[in-house]
């Protein structure tokens, strides 16, 4: 498997930190269930993509299951360390206009503290 | 067609171990084992064999089997059973009797028990197990020849033969009554298998069977489990020792070998962990023979062997499923190539060409060409994925788009339908991108790009990239969804391609890339790009499908 997820918690905020590849088959059935567990505890995740150098299809649809899942279930996930790739193809799918991107993990960080307030 | 020889049953579909119903309704056949009696025929749906017929009686018939002679009994039937074309209420049955329920010629049933005489792979067992060896050979030593030439007897379908030659040369050593073997299903329930008596006469479940011995057997660890019921005290919950007599039941576990076990019967007991598969089941009434006699050696040696050669059997059956899944696969391939391959419409203002470049796995790409009032339209889509469901899924988006434009829908209703359509039916995270294009004789291009890669129009030279985009379909239900016009003019060429073309890795790892595609797409046509992603790659195989569609509007 060449994905590795790690989770840790900031503030109350769960951040999931993924390396390697989201590809078709066990990386993104990995992460899928990864977000789940993380998701059945916490309301507020930070997926930080950066340490990622790939995304097919198939990862780009495991994100955004994942993502409109914990989005029904009132919980939130935001995005950071997205590269010149993803950020193309999340262009090109117009999906940037669904998912919540920031530049660095501290803003992603802060601006859920912005809408606790 | 020619694939229909492929996709017929194969021939060999009864077992063999049970004698068989071959049941005939209209085009239809059907073989049913009659592994258990008795075997209830009728027109009511809890029946064994439900013929749906208003001739049939609810409760027509019973097929039941008395020391191996099989008969039907006809349960009051208003319209008959029939035997041979002749009306019973009793009968006993012979090989290829035809079998009448009321209603007659459209629908019957042949007897045809058990295995065919001429079964070669079991006569070639047969032989071997009774084959001349000298004298001082003994049981034991039969035995093990037996086992050995069925180990390197990698027939398919041989499993059943194996059973039963098992079965019998176990009576034979034994001198046992009865001997079955059980095996595990799925669930992890034991079921019959086969089953023999000391005359080679078939034997079905049956209640005299002592299953509190073959559980115990399945829970110890021990290689058999021998049971001599004239000096065991403790005979509560066994009810068919008591009720039936039974002196002696040799049970022994068919445990999967862990390591390769050595031929020699000298060597200690075989992995004793791994779980059993099944189990060997013998047995003999206080009325006849003893046969708690029976040497351990034969049993340690059956114990030992009988596991490995019905693994080895099983596994050469996986073998042959899993080649005809294959074989399933290659058709689905080809169903796929067919309904892929596009008629590209002649119109006057325009030439188109198209082509893919599959990878060896099915795929999810396509493209189509339709020509209507309002112009040409080219249609390419990739689903999310590989493999048949992606194929399933980018077919019958085809079709759905096919039949919307020949409907003379709009682009953006189009891709909003397959949009609701896709969502609704929860198909997991599978999606498309999908890109329809329109050119009219006027030269009005207009296209919705639902997450596709962006189109190129290579005007004067040059290349632009219109990125009007929306949302791929099939990910989110509200998505919305708008086109956008570009107006062409004479000798301007719109270029589609899949991102299998701009993901094309070569050895180094590194994409093909939309400024290589741009590059290419500006140089020349279709060739051309196909050309510069075959000198990119240089050799490292496709991991996607590449599809490229060029649109030439010459006004």
């Amino acid at each position: 498997m060449s994905l590795k997820v790690e989770t840790r918690q900031v503030n109350g905020i769960s951040v999931v930190t993924c390396h390697g590849r989201i590809v078709l088959g066990e990386e993104a059935a990995g992460l899928r269930e990864t977000l789940k567990k993380v998701l059945a505890s916490s309301r507020q995740v930070v997926l930080n993509l950066a340490g990622v150098d790939y995304i097919d299809s198939s990862g780009l649809g495991t994100l955004v299951g994942v993502y409109s899942s914990a989005r029904a279930g009132g919980a939130d996930i935001k995005l950071t360390g997205v590269g010149q790739r993803l950020r193309d193809v999340l262009q090109i799918t117009k999906l940037v206009t669904v998912f919540e991107v920031y530049d660095t993990e501290q803003e992603a960080l802060a601006s859920f503290d912005r809408s606790r307030k | 067609m020619s694939f229909q020889t492929i996709v017929n049953p194969p021939p060999e579909s009864s077992s063999g171990v049970f004698p068989t119903l071959v049941f005939v309704q209209g085009n239809e056949q059907r073989i049913i084992n009659l592994d258990h009696s008795p075997f209830s025929v009728g027109r009511k749906v809890d029946k064994d064999l439900v013929i749906a017929d208003p001739r049939v009686s609810r409760d027509h018939a019973l097929i039941v089997s008395e020391n191996g002679q099989f008969s039907v009994v006809d349960q009051g039937s208003k319209h008959g059973t029939f035997v041979n074309g002749e009306r019973i209420q009793q009968k006993n049955l012979e090989r290829n009797d035809r079998l009448e329920f009321g209603v007659r010629e459209v629908a019957y049933v042949i007897f045809n028990p058990l295995h065919g005489t001429t079964n070669s792979a079991r006569e070639f067992l047969s032989q071997i197990s009774g084959m001349h060896i000298s004298d001082e050979t003994t049981d034991l030593e039969k035995l093990i020849l037996f086992l050995e030439a069925a180990r390197k007897l990698n027939t398919v379908g041989v499993l059943d033969e194996i059973l039963m030659t098992l079965l019998d040369v176990t009576l034979k050593l034994t001198r046992a009554e009865r001997a079955y073997v059980f095996m595990k299903n799925e669930q992890g329930e034991l079921r019959l298998a086969a089953g023999r008596n000391s005359k080679s006469e078939p034997l079905l479940e049956d209640t005299t069977i002592s299953h509190s011995i073959l559980e115990d057997a399945l829970k110890s660890n021990s290689e058999f489990v021998l049971t001599d019921t004239s000096r065991s005290l403790d005979l509560t919950g066994r009810k068919s020792i008591v009720a039936y007599d039974l002196r002696t039941v040799i049970c022994v576990p068919l445990r999967k070998p862990q390591v390769q076990t050595t031929r020699d019967t000298d060597s200690p007991a075989p992995a004793i962990a791994a779980e059993a598969m099944g189990a060997l089941y013998v047995d003999s009434r206080f009325a006849s023979r003893d046969i708690s006699g029976v040497s351990n050696d034969i049993l340690h040696a059956i114990a030992t062997e009988a596991a490995s050669l019905i693994e080895n059997a099983r596994l050469v059956q996986a073998e042959e499923s899993s080649r005809r899944y294959q074989q399933e696969l290659s058709i689905a391939a080809s169903i796929q190539q067919r309904l892929m391959a596009v008629t590209i419409p002649e119109v006057p203002f325009a030439r188109l060409s198209g082509r893919n470049l599959s990878c060896k796995e099915i795929g999810g790409d396509f493209f189509d060409a339709v020509n209507t009032d309002a112009g040409l339209t080219v249609v390419l889509a990739d689903v999310s994925g590989k493999g048949v469901s992606a194929a399933l899924l980018a077919s019958t988006l085809q079709g759905m788009i096919y039949s919307q434009l020949t409907a003379g829908m709009p682009l953006t209703d189009i891709v909003t339908a397959v949009n609701r359509f896709f969502t609704a039916k929860h198909i997991g995270e599978k999606y498309a991108t999908v890109l329809i294009a329109r050119v009219s004789d006027a030269g009005q291009l207009e296209y919705v790009n639902c997450g596709h890669i962006p189109p190129l129009v290579v005007s004067a030279g040059k290349v632009e990239r219109p990125s009007d985009a929306n949302l791929p379909v099939g990910l989110l239900p509200d998505a919305k969804y708008e086109s956008a016009h570009y107006q062409l003019k004479t000798g301007d060429r719109l270029v589609l391609v899949t991102d299998g073309v701009t993901e094309a890795e070569n050895a180094k790892g590194d994409f093909f890339e939309d400024s290589r595609l741009e590059v290419a797409a500006q140089i020349g046509g279709l060739e051309d790009i196909f050309a510069a992603i075959s000198d990119f790659c240089c050799g490292t195989p496709l991991s996607d499908d590449c599809t490229v569609v060029e649109l030439v509007y010459t006004g």
